[in-house]
């Protein structure tokens, strides 16, 4: 029986046990087609547009609705209540009914025309980390806006020309440049790693619990007899329609980010795909690590489930990695996406050629090896079935 | 009948790790990762052509705040750039020849600011720091040119800075990103591991063919329900003190809470667990759905900003209420009066799970008669 023969008939057994349980199929394309209607149809705006805040507005004049005015019709806010004191904005607040509140002092409009300075006071809820900082920006900005119209009205009466006001206004503007992102897109900061993330949980999960499942319904034997000089050509051609299943679903998420969601890609759609495929092959052979060391699948599962979950805080897009204390950085390198995130970044989303490319791919490249090291008691569970198979 | 059952769910290590291990674990280590929540000092790299005394000025205030620190100077934007792409760096400033010129001429001059979006904590950082020193500098500025004018007194401070403002953060007030997360994470565990945990262990009594009654079933609800009683007051009452996350929430309040999302929890997880073949399957299944809950719950995207559909299919779930309700009471020191929405939520919940778990259960038990009579 040569290579071929034996690893095709595994290969074609995996093929139709994957058709007879629909566990397979739901929890990889069903996962991931669910995660990509969700994500997109949540980020589409980009920034939350609209976020309610409420004004008190103790004032009434002119000059306090010009400046609410621009408030509403800024992008991030809107106005959605008018509450008469603080108290009733607080409380607006910790409804949660509102993200931020601007108090507007009574005699705001006097004190202006009277050179008195009449303070404005804005409180942003930091609870909502997102909706807080991004009203904090916003409410900022509108305030400096108003008060520049106020500089420019004053100084105009005084008969200066509107090109020399700007250097009096503000002599300082700074100009940002967000690399990569330049709308400051929260899905293309977050489903950039997000969907992967998605996608090396249904890996572990599904790489362990086909091997899992062999051994618990004593159906390894039937698999083996497939491949009966190799172990490893029965283990390659097992894996081997997930590979296949699990690059596609990489595509499909490539296709998804930089297609149709024309995220930014400074590098070729090539790239991607081979940095996909190399993901999902580290992935599956953490899978087969984890097996290795637990060969009993609910306990696999169970730590497939805990390990994958932690990808998430050890990718360190969220929260960056040089905050996380020194033991857990170096535990990030034992996750294959904080490698993929090595490689997304400085190539994908900043464009730049670094040297540390090498050092990233050879990582990756690594987590391959690691089946290795639980081969001989993996082979020894599954030919003897040795294990407790509940 | 009750220790019967302790020891039944103690011999099931699955369930164990899930239902006692995991609650008690995660939020410690969690809490652990995140524990330097705040970014300080996030290393920029400056270019200078200018190098005058105004824009070296406004390196030093840079450099003097508490969100960006220079970590090197650099002769030219490509070798910044370089420095950027080793990541040394998530910053760059970059202060063009003529600003000193510029500024002396009484125009407007640019400060251009490079920034690392790979994380949005280093762009906060950025934009606070460049915003606030363009600001503070300028003023200087302005009262000096506004004085050259023959503008000067409180008509030159008027004109500097017509409408003084305060931002005031309210609830994280250092902007923490675990006291803004871990709360949502805290009550997201303890939806999680019940919910997969009674799962399993209704898997397993199928696989086991144990045969079950009312009685058991009864028993064992109870025991659920007690024990995460106790690691509810780990994870609500303990944890948050013991790691420095928000805990304004009243004692009182938070039992109003965490009553009735215990009770719905329970019931919501007993409710689907009858349809579990065996012990793994529903964790292979749902397990990324611990993601979708945190979105649901508008922790991180705004709840006003989710589309309508995704909003409605979040009352579905005891952890939207469950994480609102304990932000609200825990991180805002909301009252009843101000959770209403949430506890009628969790109520209704426990309600119509209750019921719903007592019609799957009936069927489960019904299927149970029919495979096997005896």
């Amino acid at each position: 029986m040569t290579f071929f023969d034996a690893f095709f008939s595994v290969v074609a057994r995996e093929l139709r046990r994957m058709r007879s349980n629909p566990v397979y199929l739901t929890a990889s394309v069903g996962v991931m087609l669910f995660c990509f209607i969700f994500f997109v149809s949540i980020f589409e705006d980009g920034q939350p547009q609209d976020m309610p805040i409420a004004v008190v507005d103790q004032d009434q004049s002119a000059l306090s609705r010009q400046f609410l005015r621009n408030l509403d019709a800024g992008p991030l806010a809107e106005i959605a209540f008018r509450p008469s004191d603080y108290s009733e904005a607080r409380a607006l607040m910790q409804q949660g009914k509102v993200y931020a509140f601007v108090v507007v002092q009574p005699n705001f409009s006097s004190d202006v025309l009277a050179n008195r300075r009449p303070e404005i006071t804005f409180y942003v809820n930091d609870a909502y980390l997102v909706a807080g900082s991004l009203l904090l920006k916003e409410i900022t900005y509108m305030v400096e806006l108003t008060g520049g119209a106020i500089k420019q009205n004053v100084l105009m009466a005084k008969g200066m020309e509107s090109h020399r006001t700007m250097g009096l206004i503000q002599p300082i503007q700074v100009d940002m440049h967000l690399i990569g992102n330049p709308w400051a897109h929260y899905g293309v900061y977050l489903l950039n790693l997000l969907l992967p993330g998605v996608l090396q949980l249904s890996i572990l999960l599904l790489t362990v619990y086909a091997l899992g499942i062999e051994l618990k319904e004593k159906t390894a034997p039937d698999w083996l007899r497939l491949s009966p000089n190799s172990f490893l050509t029965a283990l390659i051609g097992k894996l081997f329609p997930y590979t296949i299943l699990f690059t596609c679903l990489s595509v499909l998420t490539s296709f998804v980010l930089y297609r149709y969601q024309q995220f930014p890609l400074q590098v070729s759609f090539g790239w991607m795909l081979l940095t996909g495929f190399l993901y999902v092959l580290a992935y599956q052979a953490v899978g087969v690590l984890i097996f290795g060391i637990t060969p009993v699948l609910r306990d696999s599962v169970t730590l497939s489930a805990l390990y994958g979950l932690l990808g998430f805080t050890f990718a360190g897009f969220t929260f960056p990695i040089e905050q996380l204390p020194y033991p857990a950085r170096v535990f990030s390198l034992f996750f294959p996406i904080r490698h993929y995130f090595n490689l997304y970044v400085p190539f994908a989303l900043n464009g730049l050629s670094v040297p540390h490319i090498t050092a990233s791919f050879v990582s990756l490249f690594a987590f391959l090896l690691l089946p290795m090291v639980v081969y001989a008691r993996l082979k020894k569970a599954a030919t003897q079935l040795n294990f407790p198979i509940k | 009948m009750f220790t019967n059952e302790i020891k039944e769910l103690v011999k099931n290590r699955g369930v164990v790790v899930l239902l006692i291990l995991a609650p008690i674990v995660y939020p410690m280590l969690y809490c652990g990762l995140y524990w330097n929540e705040t970014l300080l000092d996030v290393p920029i790299a400056v270019v200078d052509p200018s190098n005058t005394s105004l824009s070296r000025q406004f390196i030093r205030h840079m450099d003097a705040s508490p969100d960006v620190a220079v970590h090197c100077r650099c002769a030219s934007l490509e070798e910044a750039r370089q420095q950027f792409a080793s990541g040394a760096v998530h910053g760059v400033l970059s202060i063009p020849a003529d600003f000193s010129a510029l500024l002396q001429r009484g125009e407007q001059a640019h400060v251009s600011v490079y920034s690392d979006m790979s994380s949005f904590l280093y762009y906060r950082s950025m934009v606070l720091a460049s915003n606030y020193v363009a600001l503070e500098m300028g003023q200087n500025i302005q009262v000096q040119r506004l004085s050259q004018q023959g503008i000067v007194g409180a008509q030159s401070d008027m004109l500097a800075r017509p409408l003084p403002y305060e931002g005031v953060v309210l609830y994280n007030s250092d902007m923490g990103f675990a006291s803004f997360l871990m709360p949502a994470i805290l009550i997201l565990i303890l939806h999680q591991t019940l919910f997969f945990g009674i799962g399993m262990a209704a898997g397993a009594d199928r696989e086991d063919k144990r045969r079950l009654s009312w009685n058991t079933l009864f028993t064992r609800s109870s025991l659920y329900v007690l024990l995460y009683a106790l690691l509810t007051l780990y994870v609500v009452g303990f944890v948050p003190k013991f790691f420095h996350l928000p805990h304004l929430g009243n004692p009182l309040t938070l039992l109003a809470f965490a009553i009735p999302f215990l009770l719905a929890t329970v019931f919501f997880a007993l409710s689907c667990s009858v349809f579990n073949p065996n012990r793994e399957t529903q964790l292979v299944l749902f397990l990324f759905f611990s993601l979708i809950l945190l979105f649901l719950s508008g922790i991180s995207w705004p709840e006003s900003n989710l589309p309508a559909f995704w909003r409605i299919f979040a009352q579905l779930f005891p952890a939207t209420f469950g994480i609102r309700a304990y932000i609200k009471i825990n991180s805002m020191g909301a009252g009843i009066a101000q959770i209403q929405t949430e506890l009628a939520g969790l109520w209704i919940q426990t309600a119509v799970y209750f019921i719903t778990a007592l019609l799957t259960h009936r069927w489960a038990l019904q299927r149970q008669t029919r495979n096997c009579p005896n």
